[in-house]
């Protein structure tokens, strides 16, 4: 693999690494804005920001999480077939089908960067009492499913270098075996 | 081409790139986005991302992280083993008594986390390896902590009939009521089925050797307080929201806070179980997140092509099939999609297309919401696509193999087969509760 995409790999990996695992801890977060929500309810009067700050709060989790949790391996494919393959064999069908999944990032990418626009456009704000403004909170998602992207190119590339039996620094896979399995 | 054609078309090229096996989302995605592109040119482009800001106002699936992360913490903290104990110590003696406790065990924890994950892992670390040494057979083991982990979606809380109150729009508290009979009765036939196996072969599940009975009742009475952390717990979150003091969302953040302070109080809250339990949270609530709002896109654009009507114009008009035909139909395609389709996917996907279907055809959606559940359980265990068989895979000690898990889970199956008949047959079992409670 050229330098510039072993970098490219190298950095993608890095920036979706510390922004998921800041993206982790938004649990607490909503955790917290919910305690808040039923004891203010409860006891005092009912907030009106809570509702909407929760919801903001999840989508901003999965969103910024999305990259990490890829790297984590926890999207579940179908392994009826894919189980049965080499490594090698798996890698070079997700090269391929990854067009596919780069297509669909690139599309909510799209939608995601137009409702931002008319956010930031029309200082948009939500149909409710606490009435936020729109664009912050697009402003994240957008960024979020950038990193998304970045991070299914990234994968692209190492897939594409385990497909020809590397990884992605060059060394061969057989080796790397051999040496104890442990990959970059 | 006309709308049903197309519609066959998308489900159809979503099999095979599901068959491809790229990450389910980006499968469901790319053929929900490049279609609406396709069919409605520029005004379609948007859709990836119109279901997004959906999802978002989606307001009960809030309760889906906070559930995960709950459900974790009751594992990772390991606060369930004092549960297991007194299970232990009370049920030994019986022949299968172990096993027995076993289902008890996970009906209790059941009550306390609305996946079956938490009880799988608790299952398959505490219970498992116990059992083994105990001289309990490793096929008939594997298969009661599969089953009994499943109860974790039919006993409330549940999160898969938050999903489904979500889609058939019907009230959370309803569905969660009509999920405590069929789950009590779903436990009581697993527990029939173990007490009669265990009678023609003592040696699948033999009694406590003698010494180990030896167990004061004092310290018996004693390992009755482990059952005070889960009571307070199911309290502090399901009875709170059945008294109306807590939306069902903010329940779940009660929940959440209330197994995290049993975990601090248990003296178990340390750094690398926060970690652990909030890494694996983010991990699990991305992949269902990620899916979900795939099959929304996806959702839309069959919605926008009409399927729906098109599918019961093919089973009323077409095939003349009454009502009851119709819904034994769904059950048995759902079962057989089970097999083939991640059970996430086919919640999202599976469910907007039949669950009108039902509505249309006069069933009460609350009692199908139960069926559905319970299908669900089934599809969750049927491999090859279970996701507990690659749970279990994962979790249990390496003396179970693969084919020891497909061989457990048969008599299982055949067991909550017959519960989905009797649910079917006296629909009682789950309405009575919230007829009686919501007093109709």
């Amino acid at each position: 693999m050229p330098k510039a995409i072993i970098q490219y790999v190298r950095y993608v990996d890095a920036v979706n690494r510390v922004v998921g695992r800041f993206a982790m801890y938004l649990v607490f977060a909503m955790i917290g804005v919910l305690l808040y929500s039923s004891i203010a309810k409860t006891f005092f009067l009912p907030p009106l920001w809570t509702f909407e700050m929760a919801q903001f709060l999840m989508a901003a989790y999965y969103i910024l999480g999305g990259g990490y949790s890829m790297q984590l391996d926890a999207h579940v494919r179908m392994d009826l077939l894919y189980s049965r393959w080499s490594p090698q064999r798996m890698a070079f069908v997700d090269t391929l089908t990854s067009v596919a999944l780069i297509t669909y990032l690139v599309l909510l990418l799209y939608g995601s960067v137009s409702s931002t626009e008319y956010a930031l456009k029309y200082g948009e704000t939500s149909y409710s009492s606490w009435s936020p403004y729109m664009a912050p909170i697009k402003l994240i998602m957008t960024f979020g499913i950038v990193l998304m992207l970045l991070q299914a190119i990234a994968f692209f590339f190492k897939d594409l270098a385990t497909a020809r039996g590397r990884t992605i620094d060059g060394r061969l896979l057989a080796d790397v075996e051999q040496a104890g399995g442990s990959s970059s | 081409m006309s709308y049903e054609m197309i519609a066959l078309l998308m489900f159809s090229s979503m099999m095979i790139m599901l068959l491809t096996g790229q990450r389910v989302y980006g499968a469901i995605g790319f053929v929900a986005a490049f279609a609406a592109l396709m069919l409605w040119g520029d005004g379609g482009s948007e859709m990836a991302f119109t279901a997004a800001m959906k999802l978002m106002k989606w307001y009960p699936l809030l309760t889906l992280p906070l559930f995960i992360y709950m459900g974790y913490m009751l594992s990772e903290s390991k606060i369930a083993d004092d549960l297991y104990k007194m299970f232990h110590v009370w049920m030994g003696p019986l022949n299968g008594g172990l096993a027995i406790g076993t289902i008890g065990l996970m009906v209790v924890i059941s009550a306390m986390n609305g996946l079956s994950v938490a009880g799988m892992a608790i299952g398959a670390t505490i219970a498992l390896p116990e059992l083994l040494k105990r001289g309990y057979d490793k096929v008939m083991v594997t298969g009661v902590i599969q089953a009994g982990s499943s109860l974790g979606i039919l006993v409330p809380p549940s999160v898969v009939l938050v999903l489904y109150g979500m889609i058939a729009r019907q009230p959370v508290g309803q569905l969660w009521l009509a999920g405590v009979f069929p789950g009590l009765m779903m436990a009581s036939l697993f527990v029939i089925y173990i007490v009669v196996r265990c009678k023609i072969q003592p040696h699948l599940g033999p009694a406590l050797p003698k010494e180990e009975r030896q167990v004061g009742w004092g310290e018996k009475f004693r390992l009755l307080r482990a059952g005070i952390l889960p009571l307070a717990i199911f309290f502090s979150m399901t009875g709170l929201f059945l008294m109306g003091f807590t939306s069902l969302v903010e329940s779940s953040a009660v929940g959440a806070t209330a197994a995290t302070v049993g975990a601090l109080v248990k003296g178990r809250l340390n750094r690398h179980v926060i970690e652990e339990t909030i890494r694996k949270t983010l991990a699990v609530s991305c992949m269902f997140m990620w899916i979900i709002l795939a099959a929304m896109c996806f959702g839309a654009v069959f919605d926008g092509l009409g399927a729906v009507k098109a599918i019961e114009f093919f089973f009323v008009e077409k095939m003349g099939l009454g009502p009851w035909q119709i819904l034994i139909m769904m059950q048995l395609s759902y079962l057989l999609m089970g097999m083939f389709l991640d059970d996430t996917a086919m919640l999202v996907i599976v469910a907007p297309l039949y669950v009108p279907l039902v509505g249309l055809l006069g069933f009460d959606l609350v009692w199908y919401g139960v069926l559905y559940t319970i299908t669900c359980q089934i599809a969750y265990m049927t491999p090859p696509f279970g996701y507990n068989l690659f749970l279990m895979r994962a979790m249990a000690p390496p003396e179970v193999t693969l084919s020891d898990i497909y061989h457990s889970i048969t008599p299982f199956v055949l067991v909550m087969i017959f519960g989905l008949i009797l649910v079917m047959i006296f629909p009682d079992i789950a309405l009575w509760l919230p007829h009686w409670h919501y007093g109709k």
